[in-house]
């Protein structure tokens, strides 16, 4: 339990930073504002989508035989979770149009 | 410019194709920063039991995740600009703020087979 409580305390910076990346992506889509609550619910869901990433990506390299992650495992994973990943090209083309980038001083922020 | 002139090419053939060159998109990752910083990615995959020394494998990720969220945001939105639309077309006018609020969180996530429910409290 003592683990547990660490480590809400040491991923605190990470969730800010990702409350902001979460924040940046619906203003990119068109958002002006958002509610607390709704920011946190994504938060909290791309933390968990993430965390599955991880979790799939693990299990697909370690059933061939690997201890280091591939490409092809995180692509496997996702296909495995349903997610389309001829979009993400799509996405990152479609971002980069948008230059709204600014968390990129927040990677300093999570030595705590 | 050289980059620019072969992606168009791919994206071309890539409309024309069934599959995905996966490989492709893994080269042209390292042009495109994600804005979920790629230690903050680090730090969840570790945590879930992840390790990878290849940037571009985080690098993926965190695009992914990143295109989960934004599908999301879009699919709010839609909701959103849709009710805006069934109401009085007087508030319309003076209402250019477009507010993310749970309202319109909840149907869109319920599309993905997120059934979200309000929180009865919240701090």
């Amino acid at each position: 339990m003592t683990t547990s409580t660490e480590c809400t305390s040491s991923s605190e910076p990470r969730r800010r930073a990702l409350k902001v990346a979460v924040a940046a992506l619906c203003s990119e889509n068109g958002f002006t504002s958002a509610d607390d609550t709704a920011l946190e619910t994504l938060t909290e869901m791309i933390q968990s989508f993430m965390s599955e990433i991880g979790r799939g990506v693990r299990g697909y390299c370690e059933l061939a035989g690997r201890t280091e992650a591939m490409v092809s495992d995180v692509a496997i994973t996702l296909i495995n979770m349903g997610f389309n990943i001829g979009g993400i090209e799509q996405h990152i083309k479609r971002s980069n149009k948008s230059v709204f980038i600014p968390p990129t001083q927040v990677t300093a922020a999570p030595i705590h | 410019q050289t980059p620019n002139t072969t992606t168009s090419n791919q994206n071309q053939v890539e409309q024309k194709t069934a599959g995905v060159p996966l490989s492709d998109l893994v080269l042209q990752l390292e042009d495109f920063p994600p804005t979920i910083p790629d230690s903050v990615t680090a730090y969840y995959l570790n945590k879930s039991g992840f390790d990878s020394s290849d940037p571009r494998v985080i690098r993926l990720v965190s695009l992914a995740a990143q295109k989960f969220i934004s599908d999301i945001a879009n699919d709010a939105l839609q909701h959103c600009k849709m009710k805006a639309s069934g109401q009085s077309s007087k508030k319309q006018g003076k209402d250019k703020k477009i507010t993310l609020t749970m309202d319109d969180l909840t149907p869109a996530l319920a599309e993905y087979g997120i059934n979200v429910k309000k929180p009865s409290y919240f701090l």
